[in-house]
């Protein structure tokens, strides 16, 4: 990171390298991989040196989109009382001063602003439009989208690019010389294809001119359509991220649009013209110059402010009120199972549940992934599978054995349809079939082959192949399998972070997630984020056999970490679509367990009833006052109705992130929006095991966070907008029109019900400690010191709250004294709004606030 | 039972004026009025052609009300129902019925929801008066509300580039379409000398036998039905506007671009197919064109990588196959595999996203590297050659713009002098002039009269080329498509002796429309905003109802149905003799641009990103 910003301010002072314009480039392009896999990251990441308020504006300043809500909408949610009055004070206050508060509280609310402004990067190319009335985007666009898509297709079309296997210019250049067509309508440009001596900065010359505009040309170019050449940057650094791996790099995109601007400049100007720079009237700009600060900017600041604290206010007042009235929350011996979920704040209502339906459970939660990293065949599966956060490299393989289902396919999902002949034959006798399906798919939606099926990632009943006995038995690099001290590692390091170590129940569930769905190419951005968006059923299922092992169990002991040998660990899956739990190897449980597990579904099954209908009050389909019964059949068929955008709301609204005892949280009412990391500070005084639990926290749920942000407050350039229109693109995408840009970022649909507030990181320990933790790795401390993710230490014994803000901790104490009670949290939920539009206004009604849930009253 | 057939219009229509009403949050009052609509259509035409196949599937025909009537020409709305109406009304009623069911959660919360239905409602009234309409004035009203619904649901993202533009594009070509259409009629009108009926079709060839088989006429008159044929259809050489029109919301483009708007070309093939029965040379022409399309279309979809293209070529060259059945005379096939690709690709559409979940996951166990080996031969090369054609679209689009747009652009640019105070100065007083002799024909030698109509006419294209090329001041544009009707009307009003009442008719729809769009730009201006013609301007952000109130200016100006200025270029039509096929090029070339610039103009000001810097906009490339 350093270098890089000592390679952008160097900039101008040394002559163009195109090497390190590439480099920039790709710096600032969306880095979204293939919708495959959907791995959500901040989508500003290329501003994160610099504190979080300075990047969104001076990225908007220079890509022109929004950063914030505008001043109106602001006004309007301090009107509807979104923003309270108090927080808002405090919020001018901690800018401005006390002083300042009457001048400032009087701009905040009154005064008014001019919002418009013109973006940085376009402004050289349009003088293509303004100077030589040439529209060069609709020339070369269309035209390079498609053989972009084309060459990176991954299955939709027939017939294959011709030479894909070369390199995108390479089999561009074979195409031209075996063919008597041409993607060229001039000599000039074709005939430099072929020039060996024909280099970017050559082209450069001959379309831009003068040399110091290029850097800029290049950015104004490539910004044209970021959708295409992030993702030949994505795919160029990974390019497993496809399964049919094609070679191509942002140069060879660069030089290739370049030579077709040159062919239809020549062609549209003929050969008497001269390039870009003898007609511009401006000097080169520095795109990524310093931007000045605006008085707009820190009123904005100020209101964003306000929107995050009077949120973050009521759910501290809450955690407050629960320490402060301890009920006897802990839950008595002996405890009846104890379930392990991943971190998710999807499961946080989930859990609630599962603890209220029987009282003597326990959950815990932590990164879906269970601390196993590895790589996953499915059986007759072609390729690997990544299981863990996406930054790690695992160096295991676990493979599928013993599966008897076939893979099933769906006849009309054939491409002979758009053959001559078959499709002749087809389109006439598969017309009314067609029909016939339609029918069903409308009025009884089931599973079938063309929906994303959480639970045909891994077969329920084929076996995983998890120990390795020999550390020679090695495939493609991998090891295949964990030993059995490799399995100690990883059992102690969970356990231990979470504090599971001692007092075990007879049965441990360990619960991951995946999401199933139907018609939705962002399916991956619904599955575990721990998984690299994958179901993480395959984790949990090795995860179990490890901790069952009857070797790592010795040895555990021997470290002190004794587990009964009565206890078991059990592999379950949760679909938060369809509210579904599945569990893996149930004919391994003891006589004795597998009594009380049938007992402990019929908990679990409880629990996902009235998870559904916790999660049914935001449906338009459901009315949530139904019998439970028909919501959880309602919820099912969601996730597999072709029609239905929404199967679920993935991490929409998701705002906080817990580390510490369940007993900070239990008995609070959060909605579904905080990610939920068990850690027992009691067992960790020094804060040894904290930095590996904090570590993946602001990548992994801070990136969900910041995705969420961003495509929020701007779902049409940071997000990917509705997805009513969107147009699956060569397998790796989604675009809206035959000839538009593919669309990074998250759909309308998923986002419309997230209050784009910061993530808010609360930590059970003592601030000293956890300054101390967040210090050792920079990378991790930039996230919290530049403020992309707030956080605050709860200290264990005072209870006391410290804020982190500029390098230190400080004392926060909740403005609001009162807190809202639930007594009947079923009656909360069905009373609850359903917002009448998707604006801010409207969807941030939907949001409940913090109850405390006075009596146990949703328990069935 | 033939008086029966107007309600298959005024079920769809009395939906429609329902859901007009409520605000855009009201989405179930939306929903349930439209189903219930369309469940009401749908178990009508059941019943109907229940009953109608127990009286042995005669040919229905009734004559409705008459719009307008004088000696030699009558505008009646006629019905007319046969096997060809049964299986289009059935298909399109058992569509929209499931792609509405489809729409309601689908839709949900979408800013258009009440756009959505309200357009998808009108559209199948449209059909429906194309499928049961008895004579061609009819179908030309249902051929317009396609088009026109067809305009508002590509623009249904109305505030981002991409649609805005392709909105623009197809609906040129529609209205190429439509005036050829207009052209037919007129030909008709002359050749058989009265408005003729479907019925009188069915029979032509006991009747006309002559006329049909006259030279000059059997290949003219169902040329000018085949071209309106092959656009509406998309194709060869016209294909390249469906994918682009696939803008809208899944569920429409399955709809209309997938299934029912797409396969209007062939129903008009079918409507006409009494003209050329017996000629041969036609129909070879007609098999050319499919087998063309199919051909070509077929090479395309097969290199297509993103999904909705790849369907919509398909779904061409299998109506290339449908034209050639009709052409063979395998009416029944023809009607089958309209029914079975309409459902088929409908199908496709709507569950085109999970495509991408599907095939990757195909992949993924049945994944084989292809082999890749190069072929120097002569074959190889002509493979090579043709997967690069296929990916440039066999450069259908850009040979539309070359051959279509871009030599009228350069004959109007000729006349870019022309300005809003020449307009006043030069052009007014020229065309006050007319109108005085017009009133005052006995002043004019009669030699000199001769030639007026040309001359006007002449004029009216003048005006109509400018406001095509205008690309700075919409007002001068709005201006300028005034000044060319009030100049079309002249040339008329020269041509015969005339009926005052039916030019009047044509200019109440003129000046009323022309008057309101003027204010609504008035308006604009006086407001600071700009109205340049430049670039887009998306004013609808801001000003839904003007902008409401502008598109219903712009309709009656364009000589949308129903309003006087249709009914008027219809009767304008009527007053050109048949051989004067100067004059009437001229006009028709009139009508075609000025519903252009009048498209344009709209576009332009309303549509489109609004950059004010205070909402999102999308990236103009998305």
């Amino acid at each position: 990171m350093a270098n890089h910003t000592h390679a952008v301010k160097d900039r101008h002072s040394t002559s163009f390298d195109i090497h390190e314009v590439l480099h920039d480039l790709k710096h600032y392009l969306p880095s979204q991989t293939p919708l495959k896999d959907f791995i959500h990251h901040n989508s500003l990441h290329a501003f994160q040196e610099l504190d979080f308020y300075s990047a969104i504006f001076k990225s908007s300043k220079i890509f022109g989109h929004q950063a914030t809500f505008n001043v109106g909408e602001y006004r309007n949610l301090y009107k509807t009382g979104r923003i309270r009055i108090e927080i808002l004070d405090k919020a001018i206050q901690d800018r401005k001063g006390i002083d300042g508060l009457p001048l400032w509280k009087e701009r905040v609310l009154k005064q008014q602003y001019d919002s418009s402004f013109t973006p940085r990067i376009g402004q050289l190319r349009r003088f293509w439009k303004e100077a030589y009335h040439i529209d060069l985007d609709n020339l070369v666009q269309p035209l390079l989208f498609r053989i972009l898509c084309s060459y990176l297709d991954q299955g939709i079309a027939i017939e294959h690019f011709p030479f894909e296997n070369e390199g995108l210019l390479t089999a561009i250049r074979k195409l031209e010389t075996n063919s008597f067509s041409s993607f060229f309508k001039t000599k000039r440009a074709k005939a430099l294809l072929f020039d060996p001596t024909c280099t970017i900065e050559s082209l450069l010359k001959m379309v831009v001119g003068d040399a110091s505009f290029y850097t800029q040309y290049i950015f104004d170019q490539q910004f044209t359509h970021r959708g295409w050449s992030g993702m030949v940057s994505a795919i160029e650094d990974n390019p497993h991220s496809i399964l049919y791996p094609k070679k191509i790099s942002l140069e060879e995109l660069l030089h290739f649009e370049l030579l077709l601007e040159l062919d239809n400049l020549d062609d549209q100007l003929g050969t008497n013209w001269t390039p870009l720079s003898s007609k511009v009237n401006v000097a080169p700009m520095d795109l990524f110059a310093d931007v000045a600060n605006t008085e707009l900017e820190e009123v904005l600041k100020i209101w964003q402010d306000a929107f995050e604290w009077s949120y973050y206010d009521e759910v501290l007042a809450g955690v407050r009120y629960l320490s402060e009235n301890p009920t006897t929350n802990s839950v008595q011996l002996p405890k009846s199972f104890q379930a392990i979920f991943c971190i998710d704040e999807r499961e946080c209502s989930l859990r609630r549940h599962v603890e209220s339906s029987d009282t003597t459970s326990e959950t815990y939660g932590c990164p879906g992934f269970f601390g196993v990293e590895f790589f996953f065949q499915p059986e007759n599966g072609k390729f690997y599978e990544k299981l863990c956060p996406a930054p790690v490299t695992p160096q295991f393989l676990i493979k599928e054995y013993g599966v008897t289902e076939k893979h099933k396919h769906d006849l009309l999902y054939t491409k002979k349809t758009h053959t001559f002949l078959q499709g002749f034959l087809l389109s006439l006798s598969m017309g009314v079939w067609a029909v016939l399906r339609l029918f069903s798919n409308i009025f009884k939606p089931k599973m079938s082959p063309a929906i994303s099926d959480a639970f045909s990632h891994m077969n329920m009943y084929g076996q995983l192949q998890v120990e390795n006995k020999n550390p020679n038995d090695i495939e493609n690099g991998l090891q295949l399998g964990f030993t059995v001290d490799q399995m100690v590692v990883r059992v102690e390091g969970l356990l231990r972070g979470i504090g599971l170590i001692n007092d075990f129940a007879p049965l441990v569930y360990v619960v991951a997630h995946g999401s199933s769905s139907a018609n939705n190419p962002h399916h991956g951005a619904h599955d575990c984020g721990a998984c690299s968006g994958r179901p993480g059923a395959t984790n949990a299922r090795v995860f179990a056999f490890m901790a069952n092992h009857p070797k790592v169990r010795a040895i555990l002991s021997e470290k002190g970490l004794h587990i009964p040998d009565e206890t078991q660990f059990v592999g379950a899956m949760h679909d938060t679509a369809s509210d579904d739990i599945g569990y893996y190897d149930e004919d391994l449980l003891s006589v004795v367990n597998k009594l009380s597990h049938q007992q402990h579904k019929a908990t679990f099954e409880n629990a996902l009833d009235l998870n559904a209908k916790e999660r049914s009050r935001r449906f338009a389909s459901i009315d949530t006052m139904k019998d439970i019964r028909k919501i959880r059949a309602a919820i099912r068929q969601r996730s597999v109705s072709m029609f239905e955008p929404r199967p679920e709301l993935g991490h929409g609204t998701n705002a906080l992130c817990f580390v510490g005892n369940r007993s900070l949280t239990k008995g609070l009412f959060l909605d579904r929006r905080a990610f939920m990391n068990s850690y027992d500070y009691r067992t960790d005084l020094d804060g040894k095991l904290l930095l590996n639990v904090m570590k993946p926290l602001p990548p992994v749920c801070g990136g969900i966070n910041l995705e969420y942000y961003f495509s929020r407050i701007d779902n049409q350039k940071l997000g990917a907008g509705t997805k009513l229109p969107h147009n699956v693109m060569g397998l790796i995408g989604v675009s809206n029109s035959s000839d538009g840009d593919l669309r990074p970022g998250l759909p309308l649909q998923m986002i419309e019900v997230h209050d784009p507030v910061r993530l808010l990181i609360l930590v059970e320990h003592y601030p000293e400690v956890v300054l101390n933790t967040i210090k050792v790795l920079p990378e991790l401390y930039e996230w919290f010191a530049n403020e992309w993710v707030h956080l605050l230490a709860i200290h264990p014994e005072t209870n006391e709250f410290y804020f982190f803000k500029n390098g230190a901790f400080q004392v926060y104490n909740p403005i609001k004294k009162q807190v809202n009670v639930a007594n009947d949290l079923q009656k909360l939920i069905e009373s609850a709004n359903e917002m009448k539009t998707n604006h801010i206004i409207d969807a941030t009604k939907e949001n409940l606030s913090i109850h405390v849930i006075q009596n146990n009253a949703d328990r069935q | 039972m033939s008086y029966l057939l107007q309600y298959f219009i005024l079920i769809p229509l009395i939906g429609f004026l329902f859901i007009l009403f409520p605000s855009n949050k009201q989405e179930k009052f939306i929903f349930w009025t439209t189903i219930i609509t369309i469940s009401a259509h749908l178990l009508g035409t059941i019943a109907f052609i229940v009953f109608w196949g127990n009286n042995g599937f005669p040919v229905l025909f009734a004559k409705g009300p008459v719009l307008y009537a004088a000696e030699t020409s009558e505008f009646s709305i006629d019905f007319y129902f046969d096997k060809v109406s049964a299986v289009y009304l059935l298909v399109s009623g058992i569509l929209t019925f499931l792609v509405s069911i489809f729409s309601r959660y689908y839709m949900h919360r979408e800013k258009g929801f009440k756009r959505f239905f309200n357009n998808l409602l009108f559209f199948f009234a449209g059909i429906n008066v194309i499928v049961v309409s008895g004579n061609f004035e009819t179908l030309f009203i249902g051929w317009e509300i396609i088009g026109i619904t067809s305009f508002f649901l590509i623009a249904f993202y109305r505030d981002r580039y991409l649609p805005v533009k392709n909105a623009l594009k197809v609906v040129s070509l529609y209205r190429l379409a439509d005036i050829f259409l207009l052209l037919g009629i007129w030909l008709c009108h002359h050749v058989f000398e009265k408005s003729i009926t479907f019925f009188d079709l069915y029979d032509l060839q006991a009747h006309h036998i002559d006329i049909i088989q006259q030279r000059s006429f059997q290949l003219v008159i169902p040329g000018v039905f085949l071209v309106v044929a092959l656009i509406k259809s998309a194709q060869f050489p016209f294909s390249s506007w469906l994918p682009r029109a696939m803008e809208g919301p899944t569920t429409s483009s399955a709809i209309f671009y997938g299934s029912l708007s797409v396969h209007m070309g062939a129903f008009l093939l079918l409507r006409t197919y009494p003209f050329w029965e017996h000629n041969l040379i036609f129909k070879i022409v007609v098999i050319a064109f499919g087998l063309t399309t199919s051909l070509v279309a077929t090479s395309i979809s097969m290199v297509q990588s993103s999904v909705k293209t790849q369907i919509a070529y398909s779904s061409i060259a299998q109506i290339g196959i449908i034209f050639i059945e009709i052409a063979l005379g395998f009416e029944y096939l023809a009607l089958i595999h309209f029914a079975g690709n309409a459902f088929l690709r409908t199908y496709q559409l709507l569950v085109s996203p999970s495509v991408l979940n599907y095939l990757i996951h195909e992949q993924f166990f049945n994944f084989i590297p292809p082999q890749h080996t190069e072929n120097n031969s002569f074959w190889g090369k002509l493979k090579v050659s043709l997967y690069i054609l296929s990916i440039k679209e066999w450069n259908l689009d850009a040979m539309m713009y070359k051959f279509l747009w871009q030599p009228i652009k350069k004959v109007g640019n000729w006349f870019s002098f022309i300005s809003a105070r020449s307009i006043a100065f030069a052009f007014g007083p020229i065309y006050l002039l007319g109108l005085f002799f017009v009133y005052n024909k006995a002043l004019v030698p009669t030699s000199i009269i001769l030639y007026l109509p040309g001359l006007f006419a002449g004029l009216g294209l003048v005006m109509a080329l400018r406001a095509f090329v205008e690309r700075k001041n919409a007002m001068t544009a709005w201006l300028l498509i005034i000044m060319n009707q009030l100049f079309t009307s002249l040339s008329v009003a020269f041509n015969e002796q005339f009926d005052f009442e039916q030019i009047h008719i044509y200019l109440s729809g003129t000046i009323v429309a022309g008057l309101v769009g003027y204010l609504c730009l008035q308006r604009l201006k006086g407001e600071q905003e700009s109205i340049s013609l430049e670039r887009f301007h998306g004013h609808s952000y801001e000003r839904p109802r003007l902008t409401l109130l502008f598109m219903i200016a712009s309709m009656g100006l364009s000589g949308f149905p129903i309003s006087p200025t249709f009914i008027g270029e219809d009767l304008i039509l009527g007053h050109i003799h048949h051989n004067q096929y100067l004059l009437t090029g001229l006009t028709a070339l009139s009508l075609i641009l000025d519903g252009l610039a009048t498209f344009r103009i709209y576009a332009r000001v309303f549509l489109g990103p609004n950059t004010k810097g205070y909402h999102e906009v999308a990236y103009r490339s998305s």
